[in-house]
């Protein structure tokens, strides 16, 4: 039973989103990558979620209602996905096997670095489940999970106490822990479990793969030297903890929390994207749809994460916007990325009014 | 008035500037971070790299030490959360792609030592997050202490809430595992700036060094508390039987009272 459950998690989290991630295999050729498609596919299932959650947390309705459209949610995406494979595929498209290309002529250090990133990685995923880490916002977050989960309703009753109290804007608007919860509930595996012991080795991945990603780009013509890149990668994580702030300490030691998740996945995910929208205007290259899909998603999802979010993601947004078109002499680009903050805009306001 | 608004900027700049010093730590990483950026100023030549690494990080720096822009921040959001604009600042990609520029450029002989040698500076200027006494091997599947799982699974009914009240050691899990476990309070208890600690009889009757049975077992019953659990050799003055609240468990170090006055298996509407 308890394998099966596990399987569950597993599909929900490393299967769906990968099938769903190949809705976006059209954003970069250069990216068409399984943890591409893997944070990608995630990207898009978690801003529905939080388009889905947060109109019913303000309505006051029942977690059940946001598990049923959610799934339904997630049933037309793969159905959506599987679709889009079988018309790519016989169109002579590429599948949804990842690209390799790696560098041709490959010494033994090469191998030998990646077995060293992968040996670090390892290790991580294994702390993450051998150790706890006694963080007290934890009492609020992981119990407004299992609040949720058992009670049926959100952010009604006190994760503290189990009494009655008013919705806090701050928290109904950035529901990551009713995620958790959806978890908890599909899988049947207790929602403490969920938080501590799944949530943390999948979105420790998920920000290596982010790093892998943006190694690619960075590294383009010298690929060989990725691995070493996701070394130093690891160890600055690894020794992140020279201070109680810093989003790599936020990474290993609460990654079942939302703001975590903020610093450790949206915000790396985003430089890869605006670094992507600055390659093409270089290249002058035209961005598709799904490129601006993917980046509307990835803001969404910062909402879903903390309220702070909205205002961080934009200020990159922002800054990056400007300084791009600063120095390609290029402005129609600005049009949709501001529209890409609309989400985070309307989450400011509620946040504001509420 | 022209005096208050130059205080309040001069204030919020120094809160930023105390902010950055709290993120900076040791300092060490983040000077070779300032270190790594003017090396990819000087030597980068892809613009999507430079816009990215130099030039956004440098105009957020500047907005995070911005005073009207944190007044007005501020005003929005709680000011504790003020240091996580430095969260936009990539500074693992810089210094992890820096490294491995600088490595590129060397001899082949030469990259090995410089590789080992910068991987030792990081472990060195940093500290290992693993290191942190709030980390401990985790006792069952739900990361939360062995205490909190017999205890909640003791005194748990089916088909009904139940309120206890626990030491504060244990309060920021119990309802981490159980949902239905209530507690008279919480968490927030113990965070100071809450100004919650003076303000609760039954905490401070709780945590005294010598427990006051007769003024315990009164104020919890005022909290409907239907369990007491009290850390085991914990000095009491009185019995708490003798106001109704008798043994009903000793768990992993904590023994359970239980008021006897209450018949639990009512299920409430």
């Amino acid at each position: 039973m308890l394998a099966l459950r596990i399987l569950l998690l597993g599909i929900l989290l490393l299967v769906i989103p990968v099938i769903v991630g190949s809705l976006f295999a059209g954003v970069d050729k250069r990216m068409k990558k399984l943890p591409f498609l893997w944070i990608s596919g995630q990207m898009l299932l978690w801003a529905g979620f939080q388009v889905i959650t947060v109109p019913l947390i303000l309505k006051q309705e029942r977690f059940t209602l946001v598990v049923q459209i959610y799934l339904a949610y997630m049933a037309v995406l793969v159905a959506a996905a599987l679709v889009f494979c079988v018309i790519r595929k016989k169109r002579g498209g590429a599948s949804l096997r990842p690209v390799d290309n790696r560098p041709g002529a490959r010494k033994k250090g090469y191998y030998a670095a990646w077995a060293v990133f992968w040996g670090l990685l390892i290790f991580q995923l294994v702390q993450a489940l051998r150790l706890a880490y006694a963080d007290g916002d934890d009492a609020f977050y992981v119990a407004v999970a299992t609040v949720t989960e058992e009670s049926d309703t959100m952010y009604i009753k006190s994760a503290y106490t189990g009494g009655t109290t008013t919705l806090d804007a701050r928290y109904g608007l950035a529901p990551f822990p009713i995620w958790i919860a959806f978890l908890a509930r599909v899988t049947g595996i207790r929602t403490a479990s969920v938080a501590h012991m799944a949530a943390p080795p999948i979105l420790i991945a998920m920000t290596y793969g982010i790093y892998y990603l943006l190694g690619n780009r960075l590294l383009v013509k010298n690929k060989e030297r990725l691995p070493l890149f996701l070394i130093f990668t690891e160890l600055l994580v690894l020794f992140g903890d020279y201070s109680i702030y810093t989003a790599e300490r936020f990474m290993i030691e609460r990654s079942r929390q939302g703001k975590a998740a903020l610093a450790s996945i949206v915000i790396p995910l985003l430089i890869l994207l605006l670094f992507l929208l600055l390659e093409k205007l270089q290249e002058n290259k035209k961005v598709p749809v799904s490129y601006w899909v993917l980046l509307l998603c990835t803001l969404t999802t910062a909402c879903l994460c903390s309220t702070l979010g909205t205002l961080l993601t934009c200020m990159l947004i922002a800054v990056t916007g400007v300084c791009g078109a600063f120095c390609y002499k290029k402005w129609k680009f600005l049009f949709p990325l501001a529209a890409c903050c609309l989400p985070c805009v309307v989450f400011s306001i509620l946040y504001v009014l509420l | 008035m022209g005096d208050n608004i130059w205080e309040s900027i001069l204030y919020k700049w120094q809160v930023s500037n105390d902010f950055f010093q709290y993120y900076m730590g040791t300092g060490l990483i983040v000077i070779w971070y300032l270190a790594a950026t003017i090396y990819l100023l000087v030597t980068e030549k892809r613009k999507p790299v430079r816009i990215l690494f130099v030039y956004v990080p440098l105009i957020l720096l500047l907005i995070f030490f911005n005073p009207l822009i944190t007044l007005v921040i501020y005003h929005y959001v709680d000011t504790e959360i003020y240091y996580r604009i430095l969260w936009l600042l990539p500074m693992t990609a810089v210094i992890a792609f820096a490294t491995v520029e600088i490595y590129g450029k060397l001899k082949e002989k030469k990259r090995t030592v410089f590789a080992v040698v910068t991987a030792l500076l990081v472990m060195v200027s940093g500290s290992f997050v693993y290191r942190d006494p709030l980390f401990g091997k985790a006792e069952n599947a739900y990361h939360v202490p062995q205490s909190v799982v017999d205890i909640c699974d003791a005194i748990e009914v089916e088909g009904r809430e139940v309120m206890a009240v626990f030491p504060v050691e244990l309060i920021s899990y119990v309802r981490q595992y159980s949902p239905v476990v209530c507690m008279p309070y919480g968490r927030e208890i113990t965070v100071e700036r809450w100004n919650y600690t003076t303000e609760n009889a039954l905490f401070d009757a709780m945590e005294a060094e010598v427990i006051d049975a007769e003024l315990l077992s009164r104020l919890a019953r005022e909290a409907t508390c239907a369990y007491i659990i009290l850390p085991e050799g914990k000095e009491i003055d009185g019995n708490l039987s003798d106001y109704d609240y008798e043994t009903f468990g000793q768990v992993e170090g904590y023994m359970i009272y239980k008021d006897s006055t209450v018949d639990l298996e009512i299920i409430l509407e």
